[in-house]
């Protein structure tokens, strides 16, 4: 999943024809002068500013203004651009016209084990989610497009009567057309508004969720995904994300200010097992990590010296189940080469390291992780007889 | 018995690299069980007509590759499987040609990154024929005792601890393919083993789910136990649980839920496998998974490590209730034969090499030259005379020599397009000949008339000098043992058109304060032949061959300096051929004495 800010996910929904407010993103102030001289609507609408940021609650951080007019939108701009916000720096921000109206609606797209469903309603903002009965749904099976009828009858459900049920309707058509054609996940649009100038539908928000992995057959996606909680990746995640994006398998890192437990297991699957079983000890996550897929040992060792950088940390969980081809001996030595580095460089200082693993090579893998006892390391290493997570009580119970 | 994969189960890998590799892993099982490999073909178009040696025991089986689905299983209509392993943006074509062939009633694809909605496509698609796909994402399928499709089980050691090559009374359904050898050596370890295990595949909307596959389970009369490895996100979990609780099943459920942790994590966190969507508190959670589950009757431990107790219990229980007898394990089990490679690690073996060496090795990170990395040469200043020093002597020359070296290369490298050698070149690129051929073309003309001579040179005057020979002995030793001096004598200079190289090198050399008994002992040669005849000059192999025998250069090596050098002038002439985009030659008639018979009648044949 790969989640797109407003402006990319406004300009993909402009292209099925849903009408959108004018609107762009601008990186400064004087930019944005300049795109005001040259483009009428800027001067004849009042106009909204946002941080284009993948940033939750920007309207309480005050990155959201509204009524504003050019003048006022670039003094906006300016006081935006460059503000710090947890780990994100606002580098860009939205403009967009500002559209009169008295009635708010909803509608949203979403992919279903078969299929994908349209969501409509007649209430809209945040006015819908106290009201989530009124939403009404029309179910569809892949490789099925809803008729004209189909979406006729939601917009009736709805609610939505006279002029309405064609215009909402329609629009419905265009969200899916949207949502097929984009290889999208998510698409909600909230408010959908009725512009009082010419009575038109029109998408206030775009929230946007693609598939990343269609990206092959999109050549036209050529912005950047933004991160999906709620931050921006850090530079140590994003260092792991330019390695994983160059190798055969994978390796991935996220760091969880606070946490005291280091995670390096291997595998999609075991590594969420390692992290529950951290969490139901009462151990504190300091990250998530996984490699698999039998990466380079050069991979696994630039994560393992993200991992070993983590600030506070008192264990590393090095876990594991018996791999299928992941080989174990090449994998854990660029574990070893990681934290011989990490230890030259002064961390590591009462650290302990928890092993368990099993797969092809595993022998030799194990003694080397073991013979790093005679390098000083306080090391603990288990194979495939003790069960798979039994390494976390070990290491959340082991005290000093 | 088992599901989706038996002892019948014939297959088609669709795929290149990772599909041979997976055929390998398949025949290492088929060696375990001792049954005959039960892949058929491969479809690869850009392969089609090839075939692929998949390794059997210590044999090859070679493996037709084609070019569809449709060849594929006319040359081979027991064909009733599909392994899909081409890339993402290709596999949904792959899977829906599969599906489409009467032949193939399972298609399990193994690509990781296919869109959603191709996944999706190609489930419907499935449902609708009445047939079953798997994955994408997934790791395979494996039957105990029966078949393996893919690599699921792991290495060949792995498949014998985990007791893979016998049958056992647990399923196993997992989305995670790391985890699926966990389960399966858990399952042996703490039970009999199982019967069928089953990598649905990591992603978000697999093309089965957990309730078409225990459906199969409860109708497997082998089948006693079913453990699902769960994971975070989706609703697959839920609806096992439904299926489980509907009404009273013949198989015990065992379920193990993942995701726990996400409700003490940082919102929207994305975890692993793009199907473990961030955290819902409702439908989709791991604790509305595992109350589910707990409420459909199913056995859920807390953690994963709680998984292996909870299959002994219901194992014991089983063996109690006598629905399973206990197993009897084989006397013996095939070995998989070690590689060369293996054994001699092992010190099982000694193989007695085939060729030696003892100039270079480029096994490390880089070629080393007689021991010397060739980059720490480079960044210490060595030049290539250094290179040459090492390969064919075995030395590093001094600073001093390799300026010889070096000269020598420059005032050899070429010359002209009228000797031998280059005018061979000129004449292979004219006609159409390629780099390589054509400069070799220019190298075979090296010989005693051209160039050759250096190595008898050096041979003849190092005699003479070890022998303490005068002039004049050696003059007489060299008309009744060898001919003409080697090295003494030129085609167009002479005393009077002295060779200016010659000049040169001689010039330079003695400018050194070095011994040359070899050279000057070539100049008192010449000061003698070149009386008797004006030509008969030290030239400019004598003088080479002389200089490189006083430097230390073995006698076997100096005709490889003229074969070095001049091949920068015979590449030069080809690439100048060619840039000039030369015309074919043929002589002119006038350039050839035609001494052949006049025209006459053919005479009857006898």
């Amino acid at each position: 999943m790969a989640k797109v800010l407003e402006g990319p996910g406004m300009g993909l929904m402009k292209k099925w024809g849903i009408h959108v407010p004018n609107y762009a993103v601008v990186t400064s102030a004087e930019e944005l002068a300049k795109l005001g001289q040259a483009n009428d609507w800027f001067k004849q609408s009042k106009l909204v500013a946002k941080a284009h940021e993948a940033l939750g609650s920007r309207f309480k951080l005050g990155l959201v203004k509204i009524d504003l007019d050019l003048k006022g939108a670039e003094v906006a701009t300016k006081a935006m651009i460059g503000r710090q916000v947890g780990s994100i720096t606002v580098s860009q921000v939205i403009v967009s016209e500002m559209i009169p109206h008295k009635e708010e609606y909803y509608c949203a797209v979403k992919s279903t084990r078969d299929g994908s469903e349209i969501l409509v309603a007649n209430c809209g903002g945040i006015e819908v989610e106290s009201n989530w009965e009124r939403v009404k749904r029309l179910t569809l099976e892949v490789g099925q497009a809803p008729t004209a009828g189909d979406l006729e009858k939601l917009a009736k459900e709805a609610g939505f009567t006279g002029v309405l049920v064609k215009k909402m309707a329609e629009f419905a058509g265009k969200m899916f057309a949207c949502f097929d054609n984009e290889d999208a996940q998510y698409l909600e649009v909230n408010p959908v508004v009725l512009r009082e100038s010419d009575g038109e539908l029109v998408a206030l928000d775009a929230v946007t969720l693609l598939d990343g992995d269609a990206k092959f057959r999109h050549p036209d996606w050529n912005f950047p995904f933004a991160a999906e909680f709620g931050r921006a990746y850090t530079k140590q995640e994003l260092e792991v994300m330019a390695v994983d994006s160059k190798i055969k398998g994978s390796v991935k890192f996220i760091e969880i200010p606070g946490g005291d437990t280091a995670m390096l297991p291997a595998g999609g699957g075991a590594s969420v097992y390692y992290s529950d079983a951290v969490v139901a000890r009462g151990g504190k996550l300091a990250n998530y990590a996984e490699y698999s897929g039998d990466p380079p040992d050069w991979a696994v060792e630039v994560l393992t010296e993200k991992v070993c950088s983590l600030p506070g940390i008192k264990n590393i969980i090095v876990g594991g189940a018996i791999a299928n081809f992941t080989d174990v001996k090449k994998t854990f030595g660029g574990i070893i080469n990681g934290f011989r580095k990490a230890k030259s460089d002064g961390k590591l200082k009462g650290v302990k390291i928890w092993v368990r693993r099993g797969g092809p090579r595993e022998k030799e893998g194990l003694d080397a992780m073991r013979a790093l006892t005679d390098e000083g390391f306080d090391i603990h290493v288990f194979d495939r007889n003790t069960p798979l997570t039994d390494i976390v009580d070990k290491a959340v119970q082991s005290k000093g | 018995m088992s599901i989706l994969a038996n002892k019948d189960t014939r297959v088609v890998i669709q795929g290149g690299a990772a599909g041979v590799n997976a055929a390998r892993r398949m025949a290492e099982f088929c060696y375990l069980i001792k049954k005959p490999l039960n892949v058929e073909a491969f479809v690869y178009p850009p392969d089609a007509g090839k075939s692929n040696e998949i390794p059997y025991g210590s044999g090859l089986i070679a493996i037709p590759v084609y070019k569809t689905i449709a060849e594929a299983t006319k040359h081979h209509p027991q064909i009733n499987t599909s392994l899909v392993y081409i890339g993402a943006d290709r596999a949904m074509k792959g899977g829906m040609e599969a599906l489409d062939d009467a032949h193939i009633k399972v298609v399990s694809m193994i690509t990781e990154g296919v869109p959603e909605k191709d996944a999706k496509l190609l489930g419907a698609h499935a449902r609708k024929l009445g047939k079953v796909f798997n994955g994408p994402s997934s790791i395979g399928i494996i039957s105990a005792g029966a078949c393996r499709l893919g690599v699921i089980g792991g290495a060949f050691d792995n498949l014998v601890l985990s007791k893979l090559y016998r049958e056992g009374s647990f399923g196993v359904i997992t989305k995670s393919g790391g985890l699926s050898n966990e389960i399966i050596w858990i399952c042996s370890q703490f039970a009999d083993g199982i019967t069928t295990a089953i990598g649905i595949g990591g992603d978000a909307y697999p093309g089965t789910d957990y309730v078409s596959y225990l459906e199969m389970f409860e109708q497997d009369p082998q089948t006693k136990a079913v453990v699902i490895v769960g994971e975070m996100g989706g609703d697959l979990e839920e609806r096992a649980a439904e299926w489980y609780g509907a009404k009273k099943r013949r198989v015990k459920l065992i379920a193990v839920v993942s995701g726990f942790c996400q409700e003490s994590l940082p919102k929207g966190m994305k975890f692993g496998h793009a199907g473990a969507k961030e955290g819902m508190k409702g439908e989709g959670s791991a604790r509305s998974k595992s109350d589910a589950l707990k409420k459909a009757g199913a056995l859920v431990p807390a953690t994963f490590g709680a998984l292996g107790p909870a299959i002994k219990e219901t194992y014991q229980d089983l063996l109690k209730s006598g629905h399973v007898k206990e197993v009897i394990e084989p006397a013996t089990l095939p070995k998989l034969p070690k590689s060369v490679e293996e054994a001699m690690k092992a010190d099982e073996v000694m193989v007695a090499p085939l060729i030696r060496t003892t100039i270079s090795d480029d096994r490390g990170d880089e070629p080393c030259y007689d021991g010397y990395p060739a980059s720490e040469l480079i960044n210490k200043g060595y030049e290539i005379p250094h290179v040459i020093g090492l390969l064919w002597d075995k030395r590093l020359i001094s600073k001093q020599e390799a300026e010889i070296v070096k000269r020598i290369m420059m005032l050899s490298a070429d010359h002209g397009p009228c000797v031998s050698g280059a005018y061979a070149t000129i004449l292979a690129a004219c006609a159409g000949i390629g780099l390589s051929q054509s400069v070799a073309a220019g190298m075979i003309m090296i010989g005693p008339r051209f160039g050759g001579a250096v190595t008898d040179a050096g041979r003849y005057f190092k005699h003479a000098v070890d022998n303490k020979m005068s002039v004049d002995e050696f003059l007489a030793y060299m008309k009744k043992n060898v001919g003409p001096v080697p090295g003494i004598g030129h085609r167009v200079k002479s005393l009077r058109n002295p060779d200016k190289r010659v000049k040169e090198l001689v010039g330079y050399v003695k400018s050194l304060n070095i011994k040359t008994p070899c050279l000057d002992f070539a100049l008192e040669v010449e000061k003698i032949t070149s009386v008797k005849k004006d030509n008969l000059i030290l030239n400019v192999d004598g003088t080479m061959a002389a200089v490189l025998v006083d430097i230390g250069f073995p006698i076997d090596s100096l005709n490889g300096f003229f074969i070095l050098s001049r091949t920068i002038g015979l590449i030069g002439h080809w690439v100048d051929q060619k840039r000039q985009d030369s015309r074919l030659i043929r002589l002119f008639d006038y350039l050839v004495n035609y001494a052949a018979p006049k025209r006459r009648e053919v005479p009857p044949l006898k």
